[in-house]
């Protein structure tokens, strides 16, 4: 008889490794999502501390994620712009929302831009608060998102110098592409990387926004995206000895336009996803609420390894949970369970939750999971009524938490 | 001739060359050819079929981004020689910008690029635009359109404070309103009161050309 597996004590992270290992869960689990203006809008954090102190931040998520009730907690801030303001890129900073790069003035505009930035200096701007952030996670919310997050090279070349020139040096002038995903490896991420590394951090995930369809097509992504990871992992691991999994959400199919929606190219993005993160099917941020599941399931079952179903990690879009009444948004978890996680292999979370979403249809989302979610799937799930959740207003429920002073403190003047 | 000129000038745009473009616009110029036919049978003609190819999954977002740096050029060339040529061809003036505080520009440049090949007269406020600019070029130009862009959660709610703005001056009387970019939706299109939700560049240009015909 073989041994089982050590089983973490955290129920979550058990249901969200479960999953991943093929082993039986209680429930379909629900990861916490990227949520970072969505938590301060909840939290009623001021923008100017919330996004450059690493402690308020991870604390202000790891409340509202607890009181949603998510079995694993994502905390990041505006984390592509790291970089990029550490070199000296110029940015936007407001009273309410997160700092943004000033696309007016980009960083790199020409070739001779990369040797005058030089290499990433890791005391400078934020970064020391990026790698307290990837600490601070470890230490109090492991998960599967735990650690440190970097902005994959593809997108910091279009937070730099902007998605066209970015496109443009990509598909037309192909030397100057190299120079520029070398000097975004090695120069702006991997030091970066290092300071993780020196401080403890060992594993780290690079999200790549800019790299999903239809951004980049599969075969951009193939010839960029994909060896840029494959190489600046190798760098990491042998070197650093640290895990760094760049270009998440790379090849994630975001087509908009639902009478475009073509089963062959969703394929062959998820194909080559695939080829960057083998763990799953990696379906997020495009209309997800219009897809046809029969077509991801087909995929997941058709592409694991060994036989088994390839686990997918699926994303409610954000605006349909904003948009959506709580109607709406049980319909389509009930939908999804239904086509999708009878046969396990499902990890349900939500696609960067926008700031003014209402809490309830969260928590009617969470309630959704949890009921109909619940193994074994129920044979007729339209006869479960998801009644509406119950729940304390946050800031009541706050005052019993840990992170209640630091969040009450924060909001004042 | 001239319509293998314009036929040149119309696949280098829709191909995305963008020197190449340059080149054969100045080259049809110096030629003599009309520069509003250069425009039309070239230029837009190139950029429309780049459209064309997007909707039904021949191009991709980069394969258009091309298209429209190349548009772009072509159109740098060709405006100095417009400028008499199309009086009187406007569609109506089309005031663009992304909101306050937010600075992504990438999809309001090709709402812009094909707003400009349909017809209007852009006039584009750029990135980060306080309310106030909006409302002031409002009222100096009078335009038939006004769009909106964000492409943060948190940006986007400035919309509803302009368009609030907008009808608290009197200035909505005869203004349609766009709102886009990536956090938005119809519903919130609907919410904040505008008239029309752009889903991508080129639902944006189709439905600003509803907006003035309905007029």
């Amino acid at each position: 008889m073989s041994a089982q597996p050590e089983m973490p004590v955290d129920p979550g992270l058990a249901r969200f490794l479960g999953v991943m290992m093929h082993q039986p869960v209680d429930r379909v689990p629900f990861l916490g999502p990227q949520s970072h203006d969505h938590c301060m809008t909840v939290a009623k954090v001021p923008a100017r501390k919330y996004y450059w102190d690493a402690e308020l931040l991870v604390d202000v998520h790891i409340a509202v994620q607890r009181w949603y009730g998510f079995d694993t907690v994502m905390a990041a801030g505006d984390i592509y712009n790291f970089e990029v303001e550490a070199l000296g890129g110029k940015m936007i900073y407001s009273d309410n929302a997160m700092p943004t790069v000033d696309t007016n003035n980009p960083l790199i505009k020409s070739s001779a831009d990369l040797d005058r930035l030089g290499t990433l200096d890791p005391s400078k701007e934020r970064i020391p608060m990026g790698v307290k952030l990837g600490k601070l996670l470890l230490q109090k919310a492991p998960g599967p998102f735990a650690g440190g997050v970097f902005c994959s090279p593809f997108s910091f070349l279009c937070q730099a110098m902007g998605y066209p020139k970015a496109l443009h040096a990509i598909k037309r002038e192909k030397v100057y592409a190299q120079e520029l995903f070398d000097f975004a490896e090695n120069q702006a991420i991997f030091p970066y990387l290092k300071a993780m590394s020196d401080n403890g951090v060992k594993n780290a995930i690079g999200p790549d926004a800019w790299s999903a369809f239809p951004n980049l097509t599969p075969e951009l992504i193939e010839e960029w995206v994909v060896p840029s990871a494959r190489r600046l992992g190798e760098r990491a691991k042998n070197e650093l000895g640290m895990t760094a999994g760049a270009g998440l959400a790379a090849s994630d199919y975001c087509e908009e336009d639902v009478s475009k929606f073509d089963k062959a190219i969703m394929f062959k993005c998820w194909e080559t996803g695939m080829k960057i993160n083998p763990a799953f099917v990696f379906g997020f941020m495009g209309r997800t609420q219009d897809w046809d599941m029969n077509w991801l399931q087909e995929f997941a079952t058709t592409h694991g390894a060994n036989g088994l179903k390839q686990p997918l990690y699926l994303g409610i879009n954000g605006r349909f949970i904003r948009d959506s009444s709580p109607e709406q948004v049980v319909s389509l978890l009930r939908r999804w369970i239904d086509i999708l996680a009878r046969d396990g292999g499902l990890l349900i979370s939500i696609a960067n939750v926008p700031s003014d979403t209402s809490s309830l249809s969260i928590h009617t989302a969470l309630k959704a999971v949890h009921e109909l979610g619940r193994y074994p799937i129920a044979k007729d799930l339209s006869s479960i009524k998801v009644e509406p959740p119950q729940f304390k207003p946050f800031d009541e429920w706050l005052k019993d938490q840990p992170e209640a002073d630091i969040i009450f403190k924060a909001r004042e003047k | 001739m001239s319509n293998e000129k314009y036929q040149a000038i119309s696949t280098a745009v829709t191909e995305g060359e963008d020197i190449q473009t340059g080149n054969l616009v100045k080259a049809a110029l110096d030629a003599g050819l009309p520069p509003l036919e250069i425009l039309q049978q070239g230029v837009v003609a190139g950029i429309t079929k780049a459209g064309e190819l997007w909707k039904t999954n021949q191009y991709f977002l980069p394969d258009v981004i091309l298209s429209a740096d190349a548009f772009k050029v072509g159109m740098e060339v060709l405006e100095p020689q417009l400028k008499n040529s199309q009086a009187g061809q406007s569609r109506g003036k089309y005031v663009i910008g992304v909101v306050e505080g937010d600075m992504h520009d990438l999809g309001k440049s090709l709402v812009v690029a094909l707003l400009t090949s349909a017809g209007f007269e852009v006039i584009d406020l750029g990135i980060d635009v306080p309310k106030d600019k909006f409302i002031d070029t409002i009222k100096t130009h009078h335009p038939a359109v006004v769009g909106l862009g964000a492409y943060m959660s948190t940006t986007m709610l400035q919309m509803k404070e302009i368009i609030t703005e907008l009808e608290k001056q009197g200035l909505r009387k005869g203004l349609k309103i766009m709102v886009g970019g990536v956090p938005t939706s119809q519903e919130f299109s609907d919410e904040v009161g505008a008239d029309a939700w752009g889903k991508d560049a080129l639902d944006a240009m189709q439905k600003a050309l509803q907006l003035v015909e309905v007029k």
